[in-house]
């Protein structure tokens, strides 16, 4: 095939190796895949490794680490914004970290997965892995993270425990509708606009309607709404997931 | 037989994209040949169980996709490639095999021969490590029909593949067609009726969601002698040929 | 490219270059251990062989000849296998004795006394004048005189016949080494 006895020289300009002295019984071809086999592979790194063992399958693994919205630019790039955000708050006396962090999980999230973000979504959709799993997967990772981002933010901004943690539910909600509006639309731009402008809106009419910018976050009468939204833009995505249109 | 398909439709609003397919075949390379907006494209969809038919019956490998643990079984054994292939930019040819190797549960420990296996298959052993953006189209396509036979499927499926290949690349393809086509059953979708000619034991005719034409390369052929079809070669005039006496009699009628 | 430059971009990571020297020198490289190691074994040493290569590509100095520093990871490789293996498939018909030479290697040894085996099947059959001269001049170390009354021929005909055996032993033992040949 490549190495044997049929070689030709090929089109990337290789000479024919001389024929004549190898022996008929012995399979370059065979040798060759075994050194590419080990020189062309990849060593998976520690996180998906542990990652791989933990879900109990390595291609979800890896389609874990390569998610955008988790490379290490992307994890770096929130924690600056919300660390501004804290040290902004420190300064004044509004809790910027606590009201960007819903912002910087629906951009992430919008990027998790999708069609809006994954070139080859078509082929990944015939995966043994299925397509559903690796987004339910890379939503929850990239909302944790953030999460965990955020908290960290707030507190060390000293904002009140309310606050702190009080984002937590406008955050997923923000983030279901980045994520619904991102597949639906199939763009993870269309997904993070939407995403932000609703958040926009929200804290904004909030604080119009409750006299403090913090309303957003801190008010129980949103509660409810929040977790309708979520609920709602959860089930879009479930079913947007679900139903393929075709062309011919 | 690892394809069995049974009256099958598929409708997307008012439309039949797929309209009543009966389709059995087992090992050996099948060309799905027909105009565009004939159905191919969806009924190769549904053959990798991206989509459920609207009526009619599937199975595939003796499963039916239609259960989520056959469908995983299914999925591990197929190969893919579809028409509009996106990539991952900033991947190497070999971490993008490796990655749908991966994605369809390969043991680990199999896929770095594997994965070295079919790159070199697909003639692209001198771009392993190179990154996909750095490929032209027909090494991209071939990158594409690499992830496709990573897992030495048993139904490979194949959309367009020699889209952008140079007539030497689409000889050597045809080569490789006819090596899968010994285990496995291949089918390709094209409007290359040489491709066709050249690769496959048997040929499947669509047109308007149907097929109307199922047998051997020769018999297609033989549909257009002496009918004054349009076309170079006796394949396209059969082509040709079957495809306007199946319009005609659907007007008649 | 030339050898020496394909191993010094395999030494950066251009595994394409490995690619070429492979297809450049496997051929012969399988060659000459096809004569002292079974067809499989062949394909796995060769396999080992152009893996340490990758891995030692930092390593060569290009003074000697490429081809020189193969088939001494080549030879390396095939002694750890022996190693592995043990003497049982060695074909050892040789009774020259190495090991004085590679004392602290018994795979080296056993590499040598298969080289060695290989080189004295060339001799021809057993009962041929070749043989017999090799036996009686070198393994047993007797003088031409001796031969030549051994065997019941003119001391020439021993003389000419000894030229035969190394000729013909020199022909397998010192394969010629294939030089980059590319551009």
């Amino acid at each position: 095939m490549i190495f044997g006895h049929d070689m030709t020289g090929d089109r990337t300009g290789r000479p024919a190796p001389v024929r004549a002295d190898l022996p008929r019984d012995v399979d370059l071809d065979r040798v060759w895949l075994g050194v590419a086999a080990q020189v062309w592979r990849r060593r998976p790194g520690l996180a998906e490794r542990l990652a791989g063992r933990a879900l109990r399958s390595p291609g979800l693994a890896r389609a874990l680490v390569t998610t955008p919205s988790l490379l290490l630019g992307w994890i770096i790039a929130s924690a600056v914004v919300l660390a501004a955000g804290a040290f902004v708050t420190l300064g004044t006396s509004v809790p910027f970290a606590a009201l960007l962090a819903p912002a910087v999980a629906a951009a992430g999230i919008a990027y998790a997965y999708g069609p809006g973000v994954d070139p080859a979504w078509e082929l990944s959709q015939s995966m043994a892995v299925s397509d559903r799993m690796v987004l339910l997967v890379r939503v929850l990772v990239v909302f944790a993270l953030n999460a965990v981002l955020g908290v960290a933010a707030s507190a060390a901004s000293g904002t009140a425990s309310a606050v702190t943690f009080g984002w937590l539910i406008p955050m997923t909600a923000v983030s279901t509708l980045a994520l619904a509006v991102a597949i639906v639309a199939r763009s993870a731009n269309a997904g993070v606009a939407a995403g932000l402008t609703a958040w926009a809106i929200t804290v904004l009419s909030a604080r119009s309607a409750a006299g403090h910018v913090t309303a957003a976050v801190t008010s129980s009468a949103l509660l409810l709404p929040y977790l309708l939204v979520a609920t709602a833009c959860a089930a879009v995505a479930w079913f947007a997931t679900r139903l393929q249109k075709g062309t011919s | 037989m690892n394809v069995e398909i049974g009256e099958v439709t598929k409708r997307f609003g008012r439309t039949f994209a797929v309209a009543g397919v009966s389709l059995e075949t087992g090992p050996g390379v099948l060309g799905l040949l027909g105009p565009n907006g004939a159905g191919k494209t969806t009924l190769l969809r549904m053959m990798a169980t991206l989509i459920p038919p609207s009526s009619g019956s599937v199975r595939l490998l003796g499963r039916d996709p239609a259960g989520y643990g056959p469908r995983r079984e299914i999925r591990r054994r197929l190969g893919y490639l579809p028409q509009n292939l996106g990539y991952y930019p900033g991947f190497t040819v070999a971490e993008f095999v490796e990655y749908f190797a991966l994605l369809k549960e390969m043991p680990p420990g199999r896929v770095p021969q594997a994965v070295a296996t079919a790159i070199e298959r697909v003639e692209l052993g001198g771009r392993a490590r190179a990154k996909l953006r750095t490929l032209s189209g027909g090494m991209l396509r071939r990158a594409g029909i690499a992830q496709a036979i990573v897992n030495e499927p048993e139904l490979l499926l194949l959309d367009e593949p020699t889209a952008g290949l140079d007539p030497e690349q689409r000889v050597a393809f045809r080569a490789l067609l006819r090596d899968l086509g010994q285990r496995a059953t291949v089918i390709v979708s094209t409007h290359l009726v040489e491709d066709v000619g050249a690769a496959c034991s048997q040929v499947a005719l669509m047109d308007a969601g149907q097929i109307v034409f199922h047998g051997t390369p020769d018999e297609l052929a033989a549909g257009g002698e002496g009918s004054g079809a349009a076309g170079d070669a006796p394949l396209e005039r059969g082509y040709s040929a079957v495809l306007a006496a199946h319009r005609s009699a659907g007007a008649a009628a | 490219m030339d050898d020496d430059e394909l191993i010094a971009a395999m030494a950066t990571g251009d595994d394409t270059a490995l690619r070429e020297l492979f297809a450049r020198h496997a051929p012969w490289l399988a060659a000459r251990l096809r004569r002292i190691l079974p067809a499989a074994d062949v394909e796995d040493v060769l396999q080992e062989s152009f893996l340490a290569a990758w891995r030692g590509a930092q390593g060569y100095r290009p003074q000697g000849s490429p081809g020189g520093w193969l088939w001494g990871i080549t030879r390396r490789q095939a002694a750890l296998w022996l190693r592995r293996r043990g003497p049982d498939g060695l074909p050892l018909a040789a009774l020259a004795d190495h090991s004085g030479r590679y004392a602290d290697d018994p795979a080296e040894a056993a590499l040598a006394r298969a080289e060695l085996a290989a080189a004295v099947r060339a001799l021809g059959p057993e009962d041929s004048a070749t043989q017999q001269v090799w036996q009686l001049m070198y393994v047993q170390d007797r003088t031409v005189a001796e031969v030549a009354g051994a065997m019941g021929v003119p001391e020439g005909t021993v003389k000419s016949r000894a030229h035969r055996v190394r000729q013909l032993m020199r022909a397998v033992l010192v394969q010629p080494v294939r030089e980059g040949g590319g551009r």
